[in-house]
């Protein structure tokens, strides 16, 4: 662990915003509501003339009792004044008391705000969906990438010869990572001579998240590495010179997204052909790595490699400043001058980017009679796309003044897109108002912009009629960016974003480092693919999967026997007596200390995230006990001692129940049987909303218990709710999270159905008739 | 688009390069106290060797002739010094057209690689940093002879392949720089950010509608974000307004839609001049390379009604007169390329200094080799205009046999940056090379 202090409350590995947008999360409205005495006397002397929220009763006292007077001042105003027929009747204890709660309850400016029924706020793109959406409307201009089941590896062309000419082609097959080491004899002895041959490697690689990919090439010899851009390679390293045999660049890539990549290797000599074989051939070895925006210098894995081919992507690179998490989910509802300055950036990037490359766009080149007019009519159209609608007038006679008035097409073009990337047409979404069903859909799913089939779907009618809304939704959930959305909604709820390095115990765990790590967190992220994208998409399967995704690497570490050398198997560990993705490795490392386990992170986890409970920050921090100063005691009695106080267990007794039952998982997820020489308590319970108290023992009555618990059901739904929507439930309605807890639990707890139900509602929410400011109907853009 | 145009501030009136020439002489009342004058230096390089007779002055001393090759120097023969004699002497690895190129400037064996030549062993990057970097460095150093950009790299044709033939600059050991080929993307670097400007500054008033439009659309709760929005958009269009008061450089105009290719050399090398001019006039840089083609170019100089490529007419015996004729065109052509910048600095006032800017700014053409059929690295071709490090201007030198390294060093030394050696230190005993 880093630091020297950790604070009980508080998961050492999060970060400071997620701590306070838990502080934030408090002054949302709790559901259990302690009856002051200040209400009770309210209610009995008060309300008749005010109300029951001070709105005030016709014929009574009309007005809102609303101000700005402290407690102290308004209970001043009470004693003396109040009731009207019988001033002076209400002592001063009495009278503050009233004021306090009236304070606190509505009539102050804070109490009123947070009154305020929750209603779809108007929202700018967030930086996920900005990045996303100036991808896609590039992107819609180009062809389109092949959706079908990606393979994993990556196409390998081996040539006898040096330069990669098709004649010399001996043999091509698909490697799973491109880790090799050919020695002298070369990599396909009586194919190819040991000193003259040459190997592509061609495909895609995915990006598991967003960030800056360093790729590093080692090899003993010439190789040439691009990555989305075929024209400029990333690395160039076809000249060998001196003894460098590690070779690296740098590049900015957007999450869940494929990029083409393309690997040269070249054994022989460059320049005049002079490929006499040499007295001493050399040996030869080639390696492709990477090092993720998170994560350690390792192998590209096969996982993220494919033999498929991907068109080039335009990647907005330029820096954002991080939206509001307040709430635990990333909404668009505050700029900054910061914000404003990068959407500059971002819009001058974009707009050189297509200018640079505007024949391709425009299906033009120089000389093209057409090629004014081919211009136009793709302004009009990437202008259309942005801002989803059809073009005003005004707007069109835009685009043909500034390609008049500047009349180079790439001059014009540039300003153009500048403009709408400036725009704030483009910029917010107005889920409440202007958006159409198209966009709604797309922004819920994909966080983008819609397709061209969606489009085609809106303007055709299509989204009125429930029955295609659901087939046009469920094929949205097919797409890669529907995927994307929902491992990002899991790596929210599960916190991983939060999580940087894990540190573990040297000297008890040797074998954990960060290349463990970075596979282990693949592992889960498979985990959750799988589970969520099976045909059942079984909320019940995240708690009761028996099995674990292991690589080699994996497999070693929780002694587990594995045949294939590359790539991950799905394997069963401690069958019966884990709890899913809650005692996934990953998960369970992460919830721990360096050498000790923590239920506490565990507890807090598990309340917070899974079962939905509100958690008040502990009224003081406090250092854990070290373990060292307890050494006869287990982690269960060191936490019972710590937290004993009847001010910490108004939480602790959550939390401490919830996290105790995982206490056969040490600090990085191996099951045992003791703890600090002594048998393990995992006796554990939690009292639901309704007041049922239900007691379980160990992870795996704790995951029975999680599959079936209406709580834990509607916490997922308002998570994922939040995730897709990035709007409060309330503001579709009081009922709404009921409502959707209830289709949920009645449609098999299938997950993906509930996203497309959320979907749906949410493309619902358009209340105003969108496109006010056209008469003519919408044209597919 | 009439409002457009009103806000279209930064795309001032006159961004002509006619107006330069007046811009930085502003700064002379900012820094009154610099006394010296500054000191630049252009590196030019053409490939392939030339014609000894038709290139070196038969005199040697201060009264000499130019030969044809060299007669559009005329004008400023008396800032014209000659060296005849100096060898690139650095052996090892490569070919003599890859350490032609690959030493000349670094002065320094080339790495052992996978680069294959016509002869010898193959060869990779130098091994270490060329003189133009070791200058850039040392002024970049020193507040007072600080840039923006130092240096610039430039090239004109310069084939898009990385490899030993067409890497002149080194940064450092194995780490050549790639020379700006293209025009536009050296437009871009030098006015990139002017431009940004000014492309906001057009697209202020339509931006500032749509929030108007979308706020009239809007309720009083979500209008709040779009007037703090609107705010942002209104500090931008100050600060671009308050930058334009405080622009004193304007950017000049490039012809649009020159494609790379062999037809189009003359037009690019003189773009290229001309924005190399104004960015030394501007003192964005004081150091430049600038490359014609590689070693081994394959320039076609069709305009000059000259239908081989350069290389395989240097192969050429002596004895075939018409090869030689078309060789002397060929390297005449690169000498007026280089007489045209001269004049165009000489009719520049020195923008807060005396004199004009050629008086200031150290021209110096280059080759790879001495001469192309024999592949030499004797007498490589050094020819000077101009300049202010200490040498005697308007002469013609005749050494014998003298290292160039020593020339690296006497370079180093006229900036005032006294290194005992550059390069391969065998080859710099008899230190810098005297030119007084």
């Amino acid at each position: 662990m880093k630091f020297k202090y950790l604070y009980l409350y508080l998961l050492s590995n999060l970060s400071a915003s997620l701590l306070f947008g838990y502080l934030l999360l408090l002054v949302l409205p709790t559901f259990v509501l302690a009856q002051s005495e200040g209400k009770k006397i309210y209610d009995a002397k008060c309300l008749a003339c005010h109300g029951a929220k001070g709105e005030g009763v016709k014929g009574k006292y009309k007005k809102l009792l609303s101000g700005d007077l402290t407690p102290n001042q308004l209970a001043k105003v009470i004693e003396e004044t109040m009731p009207k027929d019988e001033p002076g009747s209400i002592n001063a204890t009495s009278s503050l008391a009233i004021a306090k709660y009236i304070h606190e309850d509505f009539y102050s400016s804070i109490a009123r705000e947070r009154n305020r029924p929750a209603r779809v706020e108007l929202s700018r793109l967030t930086v996920k969906q900005y990045r996303n959406t100036l991808m896609d409307l590039v992107g819609s201009f180009r062809e389109k990438a092949n959706s079908q089941e990606k393979s994993k590896g990556i196409k390998g062309e081996y040539f006898k010869a040096r330069n990669l000419n098709k004649g010399d082609l001996v043999e091509t097959h698909v490697d799973a990572e491109i880790d090799f080491d050919f020695k002298i004899e070369g990599p396909i002895v009586g194919k190819t001579e040991p000193h003259d041959f040459s190997i592509r490697w061609a495909g895609a690689i995915f990006a598991p998240e967003t960030g800056y990919y360093e790729f590093t090439v080692q090899s003993s010899h010439s190789i040439r590495l691009w990555v989305n851009d075929a024209a400029n390679p990333l690395i160039d390293a076809w000249v060998k010179s001196g003894k460098d045999t590690e070779f690296k660049g740098s590049l900015y890539l957007i999450a869940g997204r494929y990029y083409s990549l393309k690997l040269d290797f070249t054994k022989a000599k460059q320049g005049v052909n002079d490929n006499k074989k040499p007295k001493e051939v050399q040996p030869a070895f080639v390696k492709l790595l990477w090092k993720k925006p998170s994560g350690p210098l390792e192998i590209c894995p096969s996982e993220y490699l494919t033999s498929n081919t991907f068109p080039e992507m335009f990647i907005c690179s330029s820096p954002f400043p991080p939206d509001d998490g307040s709430l635990g989910w990333e909404r668009g509802v505050t700029i900054s001058k910061e914000w404003d300055q990068a959407t500059t950036t971002g819009a001058l990037e974009a707009a050189k980017y297509i200018s640079k490359k505007l024949n391709e766009f425009t299906k033009t080149r120089e000389g093209d009679a057409q090629r004014v007019e081919k211009t136009i009519e793709f302004l009009k159209k990437f202008a259309m796309r942005a801002f989803g609608r059809n073009l005003e007038n005004d707007e069109t006679a835009l685009i043909n003044k500034v390609m008049l008035e500047f009349k180079e097409p790439q001059e014009a073009a540039i300003r153009v897109i500048v403009w709408v990337l400036k725009s704030p047409q483009f910029l917010y979404r107005h889920e409440g108002g202007g958006d159409f069903i198209a966009s709604q859909l797309s922004y819920t799913l994909w966080d983008s912009i819609p397709d061209q089939q969606l489009w085609d779907a809106e303007t055709s009618g299509k989204l009125k009629n429930p029955e295609l809304l659901r087939r046009e939704i469920d094929r949205m959930l097919l797409d890669s960016r529907a995927k994307e959305k929902i491992r990002g909604f899991f790596h929210d709820l599960l916190l991983l974003n939060h999580t940087s390095e894990l540190n573990k115990d040297a000297k008890r765990f040797p074998d954990f480092n960060p290349l463990l790590e970075s596979d282990l967190k693949l592992s889960l992220d498979k985990s959750l693919d799988e589970i969520f994208w099976n045909k059942e998409s079984n909320f019940q399967k995240l708690f009761l999967e028996d099995s674990v995704f292991m690589n080699q690497r994996i497999a070693k570490f929780y002694n587990q026997k594995l045949d294939a050398k590359t790539g991950f198997e799905k394997m069963n560990l401690d069958a019966g007596k884990r709890a899913g993705i809650v005692t996934h490795p990953y998960m369970i490392s992460m919830l721990s200390y360096a050498a000790e386990s923590s239920p506490i992170h565990r507890g807090v986890f598990l309340a917070r995230s899974i079962v939905g409970v509100t958690l008040k920050p502990p009224p003081e921090a406090v250092a854990p006990l070290a373990q060292s100063l307890h050494p006869s005691l287990t982690t269960r009695e060191r936490v019972i001692m710590q937290t004993k106080a009847g001010v910490c267990m108004t939480c602790h007794g959550t939390i401490n129940s919830l996290g105790f039952t995982l206490e056969h998982f040490d600090a990085v997820g191996k099951l045992r049987t003791q703890d600090n020489s002594k048998p393990i308590d995992t006796s554990g319970s939690y009292v639901s909303r309704d007041g049922k108290k239900v007691s379980f023992d160990g992870a795996r009555n704790l995951a029975l218990f999680l599959a079936s618990n209406r709580d834990t059901h509607r916490a997922f739904t308002e998570h994922l709710f939040h995730h897709l929507l990035k709007q409060p439930t309330r503001a579709y309605g009081p009922e709404t999270l009921e409502q959707l807890t209830d289709y949920f639990e009645k449609n098999s707890l299938n997950m993906a159905k509930l996203a497309s139900e959320i979907a749906r509602l949410g493309s619902q929410k358009v209340v105003a008739q969108p496109q006010k400011l056209t008469k003519q109907p919408l044209q597919s853009p | 688009m009439n409002q457009l145009n009103r806000r279209n501030f930064l795309k001032t009136a006159g961004i002509s390069t006619t107006t330069i020439p007046f811009l930085g002489n502003l700064e002379a009342f900012a820094a009154p106290g610099k006394a010296i004058n500054k000191q630049r230096m252009v590196i030019f390089f053409s490939p392939n060797g030339v014609v000894p007779e038709a290139f070196w002055p038969q005199e040697e001393g201060e009264n000499f002739q130019l030969k044809e090759i060299l007669a559009p120097l005329e004008p400023f023969k008396n800032q014209t010094i000659v060296l005849n004699g100096v060898c690139d002497k650095v052996r090892g690895d490569g070919d003599n057209h890859m350490r032609g190129i690959g030493c000349l400037l670094t002065g320094i064996e080339l790495f052992p690689g996978n680069v294959q030549g016509g002869s010898h062993t193959p060869a990779g990057w130098a091994s270490g940093l060329s003189i133009d970097q070791e200058i850039k460095n040392y002024l970049q150093k020193n507040e007072a002879t600080r840039t923006r950009f130092g240096s610039l790299e430039l090239g004109v044709l310069v084939p898009d392949r990385a490899d030993t033939w067409t890497r002149m600059s080194y940064s450092s050991s194995n780490k050549p720089i790639s020379p700006i080929n293209d025009p536009y993307q050296l437009f871009a670097k030098l006015y990139g950010q002017a431009k940004d400007k000014e492309i906001l500054g057009s697209v202020l008033d339509p931006v500032i509608a749509d929030l108007k439009r979308i706020s009239s659309q809007l309720g009083k709760e979500d209008r709040k974000i779009i007037e703090e929005h609107t705010g942002f958009v209104r500090d931008m269009e100050k600060e671009l307004r308050n930058l334009k008061l405080s622009n004193n450089h304007a950017m000049p105009k490039l012809e649009p839609g020159i494609r790379e290719d062999n037809e189009n050399l003359p037009k690019i090398s003189r773009m290229q001049l001309d924005l190399l001019h104004n960015s030394l006039q501007a003192d964005f840089n004081r150091i430049s390379t600038f490359q014609f083609t590689n070693s081994v170019g394959m320039a076609k100089m069709k305009w000059l009604g000259i239908e081989e490529g350069h290389h395989q007419l240097s192969h050429e015996p002596d004895t075939n007169k018409v090869a030689v004729e078309k060789l002397i065109k060929i390297n005449k052509w690169f000498c007026e390329e280089i007489a045209y910048f001269a004049k165009k600095l000489k009719n520049t006032p020195e923008p807060n200094g005396q004199g004009n800017m050629l008086d200031n700014t150290l021209l110096v053409w280059t080759n790879e080799l001495g001469k192309g059929n024999s592949h030499t690295l004797d007498n490589i071709p050094f020819v000077m205009v101009g300049g202010n490090l200490g040498w005697k201007n308007g002469k013609s030198h005749k050494f014998t046999r003298t290292s160039h390294n020593r020339l690296l060093i006497a370079m180093a030394h006229g900036f005032g940056h006294n290194i005992a050696s550059f390069g391969n230190v065998e080859y710099c005993k008899d230190g810098p090379l005297v030119l007084s």
